[in-house]
């Protein structure tokens, strides 16, 4: 039973870190005890990514000091926090693919010994996958595994270290529902093992489920620590954002036009098939299922990113073959990816040439060459309709902060004058703060006119922004609820098939 | 069929096709070529193969962490030449000496490869490009444009690529060959026992993971071009003992011929996978299809560029399309953590969507 | 604009010191250096690779590399001379041995931009079979006694002191230089060398523009091929042999990255004036070939190697002087 009666395993007390200009930890003090579930919550920016690596060894500390077990210790690289029995694990997995499985979980050990034994090692991984009750082929190359089944093995390395302390960065992130439960299981039979975790996740039904205790960073400063039982999701909003926030924006009511898009019967092997939907103008179609319904695939499909082998695309009442991005942009469709990182922005381009970019071809004069003074004008035009904040719109989009990047790519998108706006996953990874923000955009947009399919698998963000909602399920269509009738029950209950009748596996 | 797939990988199959096509080739030309099937045809296959295979090895080792080395032609022939001049200097330099003095200088050569794309941080492309031209250019330097001419040199070392060790009825293993072999099944071990041998494939598999996980990464990739230098410069004295006359072009382009036998051996030019004994069975199909192509076509040795060249399209090309559409049906098939029933997850999820 | 300038401060600048050092120590050397005659001369034994190097900048921008061109050039040339032998005449051969060089380039651009191979393994395929091709066609022979007017044309000045491979090397400066910085094509190719997804998601059409690069790749070597050919007035299986190290120098040093995305024509065009000069010099000093060579080795290795020691020194001082502790190595910033 967690309680204060235990000492702490690792106490924090007083850590700065500075970088340039951003103060990211200002003298953060707090306690982390065995055999807890301990939840770190805070915006982007907070500090928890920074006081994370510092306990890794990524980073050392300007000032202050951690103590491991009541004796304070240097953390100098990873290397030395996996001595100390701290480790961590990611969002993205650090897995090697083409090692296999037991390789994977073995590979930090630095006793293996002048020879490894490869029967040892594949005996030694497969005990540890079934203390966890993990089921994978150690002699198989980690390739191709799912980003569920990488973290198993990450938590499998952790667990053949001997941590003690064990870091997951959000890593609920990219699971299916079932998968995020297994994840728990893990987590708690490692809690009841003894080991502390420390969990961070921006998905308050989560930490709500799972922790034992929550603490609250905010602009890099501690705010409060307090037992499950002690605090409720509101409070810890508040104390995150340091005011009183609605999670959620409450829809205004909207105008529907007419019809923008139509798809009928849209397939592609092995992905997706039978896809049949309307999108109006004015309405934000939601698009709900659990990661793996290969929601993305179909609008990449009418991006032209991966186009559909089968089936009808009607935009205006016209049919139209989406094969290309480029074509997918003249014919006035957006989409703007789930990954914003990778496939976003190019960084080391200025504001202007990251805005104009996908319709680059508007501003070419007869011969090809660019008319500059055009596209900054559009620059200029977004910088001020978005507030994006910069010196100039000349200024490389690497420098900027990253919400003001995420609006660049915003501009980017709309510059594009779409009809009809895929926006995917759009609030993920973003802090409380901030996805209001994105909400009430969405909102101004398709009072505008535009047409909105919001992909997402925030169940409640779906239920609050959408008109109609869409539900899929392992690339089938399993029915559309409107504002009026979805319920979440309803909409889990279409999203893992109890309603097909086909009685397929799961 | 499941257990099959527990025990053999996508690569191994590439190895057994290979083992498979050199089947065929020596088949189909037998029949084709009179006498096909002799001694000398499997001295001469041998006698090049052996060379080639010792670069091969080095090569791979580096390869293997996501680098190249294009400097090792080079290497071979300055290790030669410089071997070979010692040695018409002062006859009494013994064997040991003479490999250690070989081994010795590619080591020193590859010391500086490893310590400008590990330490320097530049990539080795680039590195060992200009490597080759430097290494060349000592080379040329360091010999005046003159030759080792084979009569000065003591008499055991042309004699070395010459004596017979053990024979197989009418095949003959000459020394030159058991060390290739030797060092194949050498460094196969080293890459499949020893934990520096599996760092080399994790770096080469996930750069990023293995800086993570706190690997010297610097000082492996640099042991990596060091090896490789050492045994391009055992290549080198095996080239002085088959040879004997060594010019200052001695070796130009090998560094091709290595990264083809690489290549076409299955080890992927983007590291993380390939083994020595594939590396080996590379440079073999090369040798082999080559030499019998040449004999039976009559065509000149001028084409031996444009059929490694092509040869390394097709294996790279075939890798990519072929291979990863293999891994992802094995992993496919093995790998997913299995499902619970459909019930226990419906009470889950409306419990956790709170 | 003001980052523009800042930039020039660091990379380029340094350029213009170097290129005014080897300059200035050349004159010193020999006192015909400066004349009219000796500067196009400069040009006119590395014009053909200079050539190349304009385009090759683009390929490496776009965050590939085209190891074959060398070999394109000797194939291009071995075609020419192998027509010529059998009695085509050089006009033809000219004709043919630059649709070589297109279908060599759209060979290459197939296994690159459509298939997706790496075009490291592609253009070090092609350098080993392009080269073969070339061999194969002259064997160990030496072409030569070209018509007069191929000749000339390689030889004699064209307008006023200037050879036709200079100024086909002006015009196609010019040409470069405007696609590259002022044109859509140009931000095309630094986008996609920078992110190759992000161009793809933002409708950039991948494919053509990488199968443009490698055609135009390989055709200018082509072209390059026919002009060393005139220049020279004889030909072997061995033309143009290693001459992709200096063009790939030529770039890099330039301040062209090896990853893509960055780089100008500025910065390769003053790099190609140092080593231009630097060759000269060598030259004039009775250097040979191959130690020159050698240098050009160097020289590469360093022009990648200081500015990362650069960095590493900065960041180094930097931190030392924010934190007065010593940092962990690759260690990031972030929060």
């Amino acid at each position: 039973m967690p309680g204060d009666a235990k000492k702490p395993v690792l106490e924090i007390r007083h850590i700065s870190k500075r970088f340039d200009t951003t103060q990211a930890l200002d003298a953060v003090s707090l306690d982390i005890y065995p055999g807890e579930i301990h939840a770190l919550l805070g915006e982007n920016g907070a500090g928890k990514s920074t006081l994370i690596k510092i306990m890794t060894g990524v980073h050392s500390p300007d000032q202050g000091e951690i103590l491991l077990d009541g004796k304070p210790i240097r953390i100098g690289n990873t290397v030395e926090a996996q001595a100390y029995g701290i480790a961590a694990i990611y969002q993205e997995p650090m897995i090697f693919p083409d090692l296999t499985v037991a390789e994977n979980i073995f590979i930090s050990h630095r006793d293996q010994g002048a020879i490894l034994r490869w029967g040892k090692m594949y005996r030694a991984a497969e005990a540890i996958l079934g203390q966890l009750d993990v089921h994978l082929d150690v002699r198989q190359p980690a390739r191709g595994l799912t980003l569920a089944a990488q973290q198993a093995v990450e938590i499998a390395k952790a667990i053949s270290l001997k941590a003690r302390v064990l870091i997951m960065d959000e890593p609920t992130a990219s699971l299916s529902a079932h998968e995020v439960t297994q994840l728990f299981k893990l987590a708690q039979a490692l809690r009841d093992q003894g080991v502390a975790i420390v969990f961070i996740s921006h998905r308050m039904e989560e930490v709500f489920e799972i922790a034992d205790r929550v603490t609250v960073l905010r602009d890099g400063k501690f705010i409060s620590s307090k037992l499950r039982g002690q605090v409720t999701p509101e409070g810890a909003i508040r104390d995150m954002v340091g005011r009183q926030v609605e999670e959620f924006f409450a829809k205004g009511q909207t105008q529907r036009g007419e019809l923008l898009l139509s798809v009928r019967g849209l397939g592609k092997e092995g992905v997706f098939s039978e896809v049949s939907f309307e999108v109006y103008r004015g309405e934000v179609l939601g698009f709900a299922g659990l990661v793996g319904s290969r929601r993305t695939d179909v609008g990449l499909a009418l991006f032209g990113v991966e186009p559909a082998d089968s089936g009808e695309i009607l935009l205006n009442g016209k049919v139209e073959r989406m094969r290309c991005p480029d074509q997918a942009l003249r014919l006035g469709i957006a989409y703007v990816s789930e990954d914003r990182r990778a496939l976003g922005l190019t960084m080391p381009m200025s504001i202007v040439a990251n805005i104009s970019l996908p319709m680059l071809r508007e501003y070419l004069s007869g011969l090809g060459l660019i008319k500059r003074s055009a596209e900054i004008a559009a620059a200029e035009q977004f910088r001020q309709r978005l507030s994006i904040r910069a010196p100039s719109v000349h200024v490389e989009v690497a420098r900027l902060s990253g919400g003001n990047q995420q609006k660049v790519m915003l501009s980017k998108w709309l510059n594009a004058r779409p009809q009809l706006l895929i926006l995917d996953e759009p609030t993920r990874g973003i802090d409380v703060g901030a996805k209001a923000e994105v909400h009430h955009m969405i909102n101004d947009l398709a009072a505008q006119g535009l047409g909105i399919i919001l992909i997402s698998s925030d169940l409640p963000e779906v239920l609050a922004m959408s008109d109609r909602i869409l539900v899929m399920r392992e690339g089938r269509p399993m029915g559309v609820f409107t504002r009026g009738e979805a319920t979440q029950e309803k909409i889990l209950t279409a999203a893992m098939g109890q309603n097909s009748g086909a009685g397929g596996r799961v | 069929m499941n257990t099959l797939k527990r025990y053999v990988r996508p690569e191994q199959i590439r190895e057994l096709s290979l083992v498979l096509l050199i089947f065929v080739i020596i088949v189909f030309f037998g029949a084709q070529i009179e006498g096909y099937y002799s001694g000398r045809t499997f001295n001469r296959i041998a006698g090049d193969v052996a060379i080639i295979a010792v670069v091969a090895v080095g090569q791979t080792l580096v390869v293997l962490t996501r680098n190249i080395d294009l400097s090792v032609g080079s290497i071979v022939g300055f290790t030669a030449y410089f071997v070979g001049t010692q040695l018409a200097r002062h006859n009494d330099i013994t064997l040991p000496w003479a490999v250690l003095l070989a081994i010795g200088v590619g080591a020193l050569m590859g010391l500086i490869n490893g310590v400008v794309i590990a330490y320097g941080r530049v990539p080795a492309i680039i590195t060992t490009l200009g490597t080759l031209a430097l290494y060349r250019t000592l080379l040329v330097n360091y010999s005046n444009a003159r030759t080792v001419i084979i009569d000065t040199l003591p008499k055991w070392v042309p004699e070395l690529s010459r004596v017979n060790l053990f024979s197989l009825g009418t095949l003959e293993f000459r020394p030159m060959v058991v060390l290739a072999v030797a060092m194949v099944v050498i460094f196969q071990l080293v890459i499949t026992y020893l934990p520096y041998g599996r760092r080399l494939y994790a770096i080469g598999s996930n750069p990023e993971a293995a800086r993570i996980a706190g690997f010297p990464t610097p000082r492996i990739v640099m042991t990596a071009y060091v090896l490789c230098g050492a045994l391009s410069g055992l290549a080198g004295f095996m080239f002085l003992a088959r040879f004997g006359n060594i010019t200052v072009v001695a070796a130009q382009g090998m560094e091709l011929q290595a990264v083809a036998a690489v290549v076409v051996g299955g080890v992927n030019i983007f590291g993380g996978s390939g083994t020595m004994i594939g590396a080996l069975l590379g440079a073999v199909m090369i040798n082999t299809l080559e030499q019998s192509l040449r004999r039976w076509l009559q065509i000149s040795e001028f084409w031996r560029n444009a059929l490694l060249g092509l040869l390394i399209l097709l294996a790279v090309a075939s890798d990519a399309v072929i291979l990863n559409r293999l891994r992802t049906l094995w992993a496919r098939s093995g790998l997913q953590i299995k499902a619970d029933a459909v019930q226990a997850q419906v009470q889950e999820e409306s419990r956790h969507v709170a | 604009m003001l980052r523009r300038l800042e930039w020039l401060r660091r990379w380029e600048g340094l350029l213009v010191a170097i290129l005014v050092v080897v300059v200035v120590v050349n004159a010193v050397q020999s006192p015909v250096y400066l004349s009219v005659e000796n500067q196009i001369n400069l040009f006119g034994l590395f014009i053909e690779k200079i050539i190349v190097a304009l385009v090759m900048t683009f390929i490496i921008i776009n965050g590939e590399i085209d190891l074959s061109v060398a070999s394109v050039m000797g194939m291009s040339a071995c075609l020419l001379a192998r027509l010529y032998e059998i009695g085509v005449p050089v006009q033809w051969g000219i004709v043919m041995a630059l649709l070589t060089g297109v279908l060599a380039g759209a060979f290459n651009g197939f296994w690159i931009a459509v298939v997706g191979l790496p075009s490291l393994a592609v253009t070090l395929a092609g350098l080993i079979g392009y080269r073969g091709i070339a061999l194969v066609l002259l064997e160990d022979r030496s072409i030569g006694y070209f018509p007069d007017w191929f000749n000339a044309l390689g030889q004699k000045p064209l307008v006023g002191p200037f050879p036709l491979a200079l100024i086909i090397f002006f015009v196609l400066l010019v040409i470069a230089v405007v696609v590259l910085q002022y044109s859509g094509f140009g931000r095309y190719v630094y986008v996609i060398g920078n992110n190759r997804e992000v161009a793809r998601y933002s409708g950039v059409k991948v494919r053509r523009v990488k199968m443009a690069l490698f055609i135009a790749s390989s055709t200018v070597a082509a072209l390059a091929g026919l002009l060393i050919a005139a220049r020279l007035g004889a030909v072997r299986g061995s033309t143009a042999e290693g001459f992709e190290l200096d063009i790939i120098t030529m770039v890099l040093m330039g301040g062209v990255s090896i990853f893509g995305g960055t780089g100008t024509l500025t910065g390769v065009l003053l790099s190609i004036l140092i080593i231009l000069n630097l060759r000269n010099g060598m030259l004039l000093l009775n250097i040979p070939g191959h130690t020159q060579t050698g240098v050009i080795g160097v020289l590469l290795i360093l022009s990648v190697l200081t500015p990362n020691l650069g960095q590493e020194f900065r960041a180094f001082w930097s931190r030392r002087r924010r934190t007065g502790l010593a940092p962990a190595p690759g260690e990031e910033k972030g929060g």
